[in-house]
Parts: structure tokens; C-alpha cells; sequence
């Protein structure tokens, strides 16, 4: 065992730890991250995409709705690489309350946030796509997130500011003296190899597994897992953001993200036991199918690639069974105040909106507990890729795709040596993928998706897997491992496939099993 | 047109039951897509005799009672193809020899009685590298191989191939028919 010493450990690489570890590490503290999977596991890797305005919880909680808006500006400046400005759209239909516009806009006001009623006819005529019997239509600047981008970018920043982030390493225990917390220790869940990391604060980020990292201090917060299940549809079926102008329920956005569309989510409370492998239902994906369809009638006939779930960390503060009516505000708990524990805090709630705000909220308590007075740089400094400047139309479409996944990185990319595209549907070329190994944390095929969309498109991972599997095990310097990538990459993307497999996605499926598993 | 047996679907299936027919005197005619990986078998069926009609499939077929007379195809509008026995051999989901929706899963041309599991979660397994219950679905079949339509076998439509339920050995499944059309 080796012993290091941090001013900071974070625990869990979702966007809240990431965010948070960013912040961290720009105020110069040294930091290190710690992830039991790979980067963007938990809810951050599976939720709608979406950048809120606000406006959904303008009237329910105009607390979160002001933080959101507020972030939404922030993250249009410095992550402009990873937002897609749509724009949103809350139609009201038919069956729908029609005085609720009125509050709603009401309520967006007293938010902040611009939201402006339009007529029916000038929505369809700026979204084609949607149910052509709405009564009411408002204009709100709802915009299109990519996590895995964004999670990326933070994780990149974090670490060319000399910090570490330390991925597949699972916590097996707190190093305690007197009710203080003095560090980690931690497992590689690759090799078995334990390791002990030694910080004067550490910062519990774990999303929905933070309850079970605060019992392992003596503390505990009180969630309330609520999984929300989501499809992906192989088009982009309409260019904004739509949403169903009544108080939050099932299935009521609508999100268009690069050449996709996703709707969701439902709102289920589950076990903790079930967070680990949650699973999407038949009955889920008619839900989602049927009201989707409400707010674009189209989905009807669009196919579906995938379903997934994520788990919502919610904090208790009384609820209706369900977990709509919890609070999605920040929870930052400071449990030497709180529990008696020192030297460890928790930051929970919010939402992929608003991770900056959490990193900013858990940094500035870290500095205080450190007695370091920095200031956050994260609401002004661009994340790498976002630093904009280099508009040009002199270049491939090889570079133009990957130009829009990593912004200004592409500039550290070997396309004249490594030009071969590998993966069609998205236009992955292997100087994406060897770009990725060397910068981007990437240890299987796995994690080369959530860097790069690799098999995200309509294949689903039929026609390339092989060839990308063949092509990172030789980047990575161990090609023997190949089968092993394949192995572990198809049946991670059959979860997605599985609950939704009729029609062309059957087709894909008995195709996809000829080619690799007879 | 008029030929002793229909294949609908020229594939391995169709066309090992093909080239065993001709051989054997029968005449035949084939409806195939044709894929590449056809070539070989495709060459070899022409080769015995049989006519093929490539790049082409059959769209809907004619029926007295529970017997199937002519079926056309989607090039030739207005001849249809006559023959005393038909083998459908158009595989299962990829080759759209079945189709599905999340409601149930059907035969698209004569609409021939598919054998399946009605609740969809059943038709896949969760590992993606164990049995799959979808490839077992298929067309259900009399003891003679012949298919059911609605509840009713058929006098003289037969199945071959992957199109059939159950775990399929292809070529003998062909065989097998061609047994009792010899």
C-alpha cells in the first residue's frame, strides 16, 4: 500500500465530481479523482441531454429555475462546444389545462427567464413537426447538452491543471481518526491492487451511491432513488427542445441532440439494490412511445435505436412517493457541522444543469475548510474545446465532425497518418480514437463511446465493432485484448437494444448476432 | 408462367432445395433477392436447370381454399408465377422473412400463422450472448412441412430454412422437403 497526500479527494467521476474537480483544480488545489467505473457512469451518461431554462420548474421551484437559467448563459459561454442553442418550445394541447400557460409564463418572469408566448401557427411554423392540434405554444431558451462531452471536457481541464483523475477505482473504506476524515482506501477494480489516498477534505460526489460512500464515514443522506427511463430515436425529428406546458409528468420533452432525438422520462421509485443495473420495461417503452407521440406525432413511424434509464440522486425533504415533487436543488452538506464527521462533505441534487454551480457551491467549502482563499474560475474560463476561434471552412469532413465533438482539440489530432474512418454512422476516424487514448482516459471500448459516440449510431456497433476494436487494442498497445473489447462492448449495447427490439431494430439484432455470436 | 414447384426466397435454404429438385427432374422456378454470398449456390442452381428470377421477390400469392395457386412477384405485375407446390424459404427477420412491430411478429406474404412469444419481453435475452428467443420463432408447420395459414395447414405451401420455428438445420430442412416433392 502507498500513501499520497491531496489537499482535495473527489469521489465519483459524474459531472458533479468532475465539475467540482475542475473548479478544484483551477484554484490550485491539489486534487484527485476517484471513479468506480469509467467517467459519466451514473445519471450523467443517462439522462435527456437537455440544457434547462428553467422554465420546468419555473412554477414548481423557482429556486432551481433561476440557478438553471442562470447556468444556461454560463455554459452557453464556456462550453459552447458541448451546447447546442435549440431553443424550446411548451405546447399546450388540447386535453392539456389551458389557464396554465398564464402561470407558467408568469412564473418564468419572476424566474428570469425570457419566455414568450407565440401562436400555434408560428410554432408549427418553427417546429413542423408537432402535434398539429396544440392551443398555445411558449418560446423559452431551452438549449441541447452532450454529458459525455461535457463530462469529457471537465475531465480533460481538471487534469491539465495538474490534477488526477483516477478511474475504475472503487472505495473500500475511509481512513478515520477521531471522527475526521483523513482519506480513502481504494481498489483497482481491474487488477485488485489497493492503494490508500490521504486528504485534508474529502468530497462525497457519488450521485445516487452517495448515501452508501456517507455510511461508510458514519453519516448517511437521506435519497430517494427515482429512475427515469428514456428512447433514443435514429432521427432528429424536430431542431428544438419540446415540452408539454403543464405541470411536470411522464414523458413530456422532447430533446433533439446532433442527429438524434430522445423523450423521456418516466419517474419510478426503485431500490438502491436495482442502481447498479437498472433496466428499462416493456410498459416503460410504451409510455414513453405513447406520449411521446403526443407532442410529435412522427415518432409513431421513427425508429427507436435504444432505451436507457439513469437514476435520479435526489435528496429527501418530503415526497410523494414518487420523487417529482422532491426538490432538485443543490444539497451541500458540510457533516462536521452536520454528523460531527470532519475533513468531509457532500454535494448532491441538482442537476447536469446546474453541476457548475455544484462544484462551485462544494469548492468554495473546501477552501474554507483548507483556510485557502481562491477564487472560482469555473463561470468565466472555457473549457478545452470551447475556446472558439477557429472558424475555417478549409477543412474535411473527417475534422468537421470531430471538430464538433472536441472543439479546438482537433488541433492534436493525426489525420494525415490515421485518416480511416472506423465508424460510419457517427464518423469516428482513428485520430479520434488515438486522440482519445492519449488524452481522454479510455481503457476499453466502453469508454471510447462515451468519448467519442463510437457505435452510437444507427448500427448500433454491427458494422464496426471489430475493426474499432482492433484499432483502439493496438492504440492502447495491447491488441490481444480485442475480443475482450467486443465481448464486453456488444453486450453493453444490447442493454440499450433489448427492450426495444421490434421492427428494424430486430432486423439489426439477428444481424448483429450472426455476425458475432454464431 | 407454370413450373412444378415455386421457391419464394433464394437463399441457402431455397436454393439447395432448388438445385436437389432440378436435379431430380422437378421444374423450378426461384424468386431470390439475391445477395452476394449467393452467388456460388445461385450458379449451381442455374447450372441444374432451374429458372431464377434474381433481384426480384414475391409480393402476394392466390389461394383456393387452403391451396395456394400462382403468386406474383414485384417486377413481373401481370404473370404470375403457377406451380403445383410452393416452398417459402425467406429467412427470418433480416432477410424479411418475418416482420415485426412491437404489437407481434408476422409472415408479410401470405400472412402464414407465426410461431412467438406474445409477450415482447420474452423474445430477447438479456445477455446478448446467450440464446436469443427471437432466432426460434418461425412459421408454424404440419408434419408434412407444410405451413398453416389462419389456423389451417396448407395443402401445398412449404417452408424450409430459417424461416421455420425451433433451432434449424438449413440444408437438411431443404432436403427434407425436397423429399416429398420428388
Amino acid at each position: 500500500m502507498t500513501a499520497e497526500e491531496y489537499d482535495v479527494i473527489i469521489i465519483g467521476g459524474g459531472i458533479t465530481g468532475l465539475g467540482t474537480a475542475r473548479d478544484c483544480a483551477l484554484r490550485g488545489l491539489r486534487t484527485v479523482l476517484i471513479e468506480k467505473f469509467d467517467l459519466t457512469n451514473g445519471a450523467t451518461g443517462r439522462n435527456h441531454g437537455l440544457l434547462h431554462s428553467g422554465a420546468r420548474y419555473a412554477v414548481t421551484d423557482r429556486e432551481s429555475a433561476r440557478e438553471c437559467i442562470r447556468e444556461n448563459m454560463i455554459l452557453r459561454r464556456i462550453a459552447s462546444n458541448c451546447v447546442e442553442p435549440a431553443g424550446g418550445l411548451f405546447i399546450t394541447l388540447p386535453e392539456d389545462d389551458c389557464s396554465y400557460q398564464d402561470t407558467f409564463i408568469r412564473s418564468c418572469r419572476n424566474a428570469g427567464i425570457d419566455a414568450r408566448p407565440i401562436s400555434p401557427a408560428e410554432a408549427l411554423r418553427m417546429e413542423p413537426s408537432l402535434n398539429p392540434a396544440l392551443t398555445g405554444a411558449v418560446k423559452v431558451p431551452d438549449a441541447s447538452v452532450d454529458p459525455f462531452r461535457l463530462a469529457s471536457a471537465n475531465a480533460l481541464d481538471t487534469v491539465l491543471h495538474g490534477a488526477e483523475i483516477l478511474t475504475y477505482r472503487n472505495v473500500i473504506s475511509f481512513i478515520m481518526e477521531g471522527g475526521r476524515v483523513l482519506g480513502v482506501r481504494t481498489v483497482d477494480t481491474r487488477s485488485g491492487e489497493k492503494a490508500e489516498l490521504r486528504a485534508r477534505v474529502t468530497v462525497n460526489a457519488a450521485g445516487i451511491w452517495g448515501d452508501g460512500i456517507a455510511r461508510m464515514a458514519g453519516a448517511e443522506i437521506s435519497m430517494l432513488p427515482s429512475k427515469g427511463s428514456l428512447l433514443v430515436f435514429g432521427h432528429r425529428v424536430a431542431n428544438m427542445v419540446v415540452n408539454r406546458c403543464r405541470k411536470p409528468a411522464n414523458a413530456d420533452i422532447l430533446v433533439p441532440g446532433d442527429v438524434v432525438s430522445v423523450i423521456g422520462t418516466t419517474s419510478t421509485k426503485v431500490p438502491f439494490s436495482e442502481c447498479d443495473d437498472i433496466r428499462v420495461t416493456a410498459d416503460e417503452v410504451s409510455l414513453l412511445l405513447e406520449e411521446g407521440c403526443r407532442l410529435v406525432p412522427s415518432l409513431a413511424q421513427t425508429r427507436i435505436l435504444r432505451a436507457y434509464a439513469g437514476v435520479r440522486p435526489l435528496v429527501t425533504s418530503g415526497d410523494d412517493g414518487s420523487g417529482r415533487g422532491v426538490s432538485r436543488g443543490i444539497v451541500l452538506l458540510d457533516h462536521e457541522k452536520r454528523d460531527g464527521i470532519s475533513g468531509f462533505i457532500s454535494i448532491s441534487g441538482g442537476k447536469l444543469t446546474t453541476y457548475r454551480l455544484m462544484g462551485e457551491y462544494a469548492s468554495d467549502l473546501v477552501c474554507e475548510k483548507l483556510g485557502i482563499d481562491a477564487k472560482c474560475l469555473t463561470a468565466k474560463l472555457p473549457l478545452p474545446g470551447s475556446e472558439g476561434g477557429m472558424d475555417s471552412d478549409d477543412y474535411s469532413i473527417s475534422l468537421k465532425v470531430a471538430r464538433g465533438r472536441h472543439g479546438t482539440r482537433v488541433s492534436k489530432m493525426d489525420f494525415a497518418d490515421k485518416s480511416e474512418v472506423l465508424c460510419e454512422c457517427e464518423h469516428v476516424t482513428r485520430a479520434e480514437i488515438a486522440y482519445a487514448v492519449k488524452y481522454l482516459d479510455v481503457h476499453n471500448l466502453v469508454d471510447l463511446r462515451r468519448r467519442t459516440r463510437v457505435g452510437m449510431g444507427t448500427c448500433q456497433g454491427s458494422f464496426c465493432t471489430a475493426k474499432v476494436a482492433a484499432a483502439l487494442a493496438q492504440e492502447l498497445g495491447c491488441p490481444e485484448k480485442a475480443p475482450e473489447f467486443v465481448r464486453q462492448y456488444l453486450a453493453e449495447r444490447w442493454k440499450g437494444m433489448a427492450p426495444v427490439c421490434w421492427g428494424e431494430s430486430l432486423r439489426e439484432a439477428e444481424f448483429m448476432r450472426k455476425k458475432y455470436a454464431e | 408462367m407454370k413450373f412444378d414447384v415455386v421457391i419464394i426466397g433464394g437463399g441457402l435454404a431455397g436454393l439447395t432445395a432448388g438445385v436437389e429438385l432440378c436435379r431430380a427432374g422437378v421444374g423450378c422456378a426461384a424468386v431470390a433477392e439475391g445477395l452476394s454470398i449467393h452467388n456460388a449456390p445461385m450458379k449451381e442452381y442455374v447450372d441444374a436447370g432451374g429458372v431464377l428470377l434474381s433481384g426480384d421477390s414475391v409480393v402476394r400469392g392466390e389461394w383456393e381454399g387452403n391451396r395456394l395457386l400462382r403468386v406474383f412477384t414485384r417486377n413481373l405485375e401481370n404473370t404470375p408465377l403457377e406451380a403445383g407446390n410452393f416452398i417459402i424459404s425467406t429467412g427470418k427477420f433480416f432477410s424479411l422473412g418475418l416482420r415485426s412491430d412491437m404489437n407481434g411478429i408476422y409472415e408479410p406474404v401470405f400472412d402464414c400463422d407465426v410461431l412467438y412469444d406474445a409477450d415482447r419481453e420474452n423474445w430477447v435475452n438479456p445477455d446478448f450472448w446467450g440464446v436469443q428467443p427471437f432466432e426460434t420463432f418461425g412459421v408454424r408447420t404440419d408434419a408434412e412441412g407444410r405451413v398453416y395459414v389462419k389456423g389451417v395447414p396448407s395443402v401445398n405451401l412449404y417452408a424450409a430454412g430459417e424461416i421455420l420455428a425451433g433451432k434449424v438445420d438449413i440444408v437438411k430442412s431443404a432436403l427434407e422437403v425436397c423429399r416429398k416433392l420428388k
